[in-house]
């Protein structure tokens, strides 16, 4: 594009699969650790109680790892001008990553460890299949279309288990779906990650689009949703989520002050224009 | 692992045919875009994708409503009470579109693809402002939307009700319903997507030239997806436990 450095698109995955993932597996492996050194001695009894408090908030954590690459996914295959808007992509993103999302937390059965992986594959080949599709079969012509579709699909299905995972406590299916599924939270995951998503690149798009700014704003949407969801984890979880929403509101102070920064760094000036005059010259 | 059997045939097959008869739906709806919301085409003024999930997540509550308060209710009752939602929701939607074209914006409705209104016959180029494709919602528009938003709202109770069948057997009724219903939404954006990128963001409806060119790659491609879907959602039912 200009010369201005970018972060490359595998850079981003990296961030994406191996920050999702940790922050997902941590959700897991905190209790467990927890489990394992909660002694007699009244500080391992605390340090295992602050473990568990903190745990869900590691997958919210995860999810705004896959946030940032989703967002910048959405802009290399929206910049080419897809005809139906860039939301279509975010929903698209969501629909196959729920559904890869829940077959894979599901299929796995007792070998729950497995089940982000299985889905991340599953989602790869739905992204991939749908990807080919519309390259191939209804002819879009956009080059980045394969590689941009089954990057979409994977981060969205990262986003939906990590932020079911900080409400749930966990990513077993059976407690995701009397945490996440039964009450209706499922669904704010499902449009408050699809806005995160798309939102970043629907309002940066233009000639001056810039990806730093971009993923500085899509950290803001995903910091606002992992507060979103600190909100419903508090229903579920009570401490836990206290933590999830306070940490969320934390980051998304910063990261939208460094999107506004940037937006000033960017703007060849800012001007206050004042009121519109009561009366037409 | 699941054994394959002829009722889980069926159950695959039939969430492939729903899918397919969402993205059938989509080529119905008049969907103007952003032009539209300029009323410089013809169609509603937002995008695919928000049309065609509006109307037929309306038509999956419907749906939902008649399956969990009518014991005895049968595919044929859940399916119209499914497509009744959909109608409802897209022909207010048209409704309240076309009252604001009409007396706010003030443009005559008039279809660019087509010289004679194919219902009223009425003739329809003259009516057309200069530079523009088209304005509101003709008659043709209106009924193959409320078509289109049938055929959606029949998709997508069908996919619930196939769902709601196979894990109301693991798991109790509300998680059951919940576990479908979110699943459907997934099917649903998929093949609501799918075709609007077929149609390249606007179509005017079952009289625009553009339908007869991408409907038939598009039904193959979401038939071939949904298939998939429905394979998938066959196998969440193996890894449930009860």
């Amino acid at each position: 594009m200009s010369d201005v450095k970018e972060r490359s698109p595998n850079q981003l995955l990296l961030i994406g699969i191996i920050g999702g993932l940790i922050g997902i597996y941590l959700t897991y492996i905190l209790p467990a650790i927890s489990m394992r050194i909660s002694g007699n001695s009244v500080i391992m009894q605390n340090v295992s109680g602050l473990l568990n408090v903190i745990a869900p908030t590691f997958g919210a954590l995860g999810g705004i790892c896959a946030v940032l690459w989703g967002a910048d996914a959405v802009r290399r295959v929206a910049k080419y001008g897809l005809g139906t808007g860039v939301p279509s992509i975010g929903q698209i993103a969501m629909g196959m990553g729920i559904i890869a999302a829940m077959f894979g937390l599901a299929i796995v059965k007792t070998i729950v460890l497995a089940g982000p992986i299985v889905a991340l594959v599953t989602a790869s080949i739905l992204g991939f299949i749908v990807g080919w599709f519309a390259q191939n079969v209804i002819k879009m012509k956009i080059p980045v279309m394969i590689r941009c579709m089954t990057e979409i699909a994977a981060s969205g299905t990262i986003i939906i288990i990590g932020f079911s995972a900080a409400v749930a406590g966990n990513f077993e299916f059976a407690n995701i779906v009397t945490l996440v599924f039964d009450n209706g939270v499922m669904l704010a995951v499902f449009w408050v990650g699809a806005v995160a998503m798309l939102h970043p690149f629907n309002a940066c798009l233009g000639p001056d689009e810039k990806q730093k700014r971009l993923l500085y704003l899509a950290g803001s949407t995903g910091a606002i949703t992992m507060a979103i969801i600190g909100i419903a984890a508090i229903m579920t979880l009570g401490a836990s989520g206290v933590l999830t929403l306070v940490l969320g509101i934390v980051l998304w102070i910063i990261f939208y002050k460094k999107f506004w920064d940037e937006v000033y760094h960017d703007a060849s000036s800012v001007v206050g224009t004042g009121l519109i005059p009561k009366t037409e010259a | 692992m699941v054994a394959i059997d002829p009722t889980l045939l069926t159950n695959i097959l039939l969430i492939g045919l729903s899918g397919t008869l969402i993205c059938l739906a989509v080529h119905f709806i008049p969907v103007g875009g952003a032009p539209a919301a300029m009323a410089q085409a013809t169609g509603i003024g937002t995008g695919t994708v928000e049309l065609a999930a509006g109307s037929g997540l309306v038509g999956l509550i419907t749906a939902s409503y008649m399956y969990a308060y009518e014991p005895l209710a049968s595919i044929p009752l859940v399916m119209a009470a499914g497509a009744m939602g959909s109608m409802v929701m897209l022909a207010s939607t048209m409704f309240a579109g076309g009252l604001i074209y009409a007396y706010g914006v003030a443009v005559p409705f008039a279809s660019a693809q087509v010289k004679k209104d194919p219902i009223t016959g009425d003739r329809q180029d003259t009516y057309i402002s200069k530079g523009t494709q088209g304005q509101g919602l003709p008659t043709i528009c209106f009924v193959s939307g409320i078509v289109g938003a049938a055929l959606g709202g029949i998709g997508g109770a069908l996919i619930y009700y196939v769902l709601v069948g196979i894990y109301g057997q693991l798991i109790s009724a509300t998680s059951a319903a919940a576990v479908a219903g979110v699943f459907t939404l997934g099917v649903f954006y998929v093949n609501a997507v799918v075709p609007s990128y077929g149609v390249g963001g606007t179509i005017e409806g079952v009289h625009d030239p553009k339908f007869k060119r991408v409907v038939g790659k598009d039904i193959f491609t979401s038939f071939f997806v949904s298939i998939l879907c429905g394979l998938l959602a066959v196998l969440i039912a193996g890894g449930i436990s009860p």
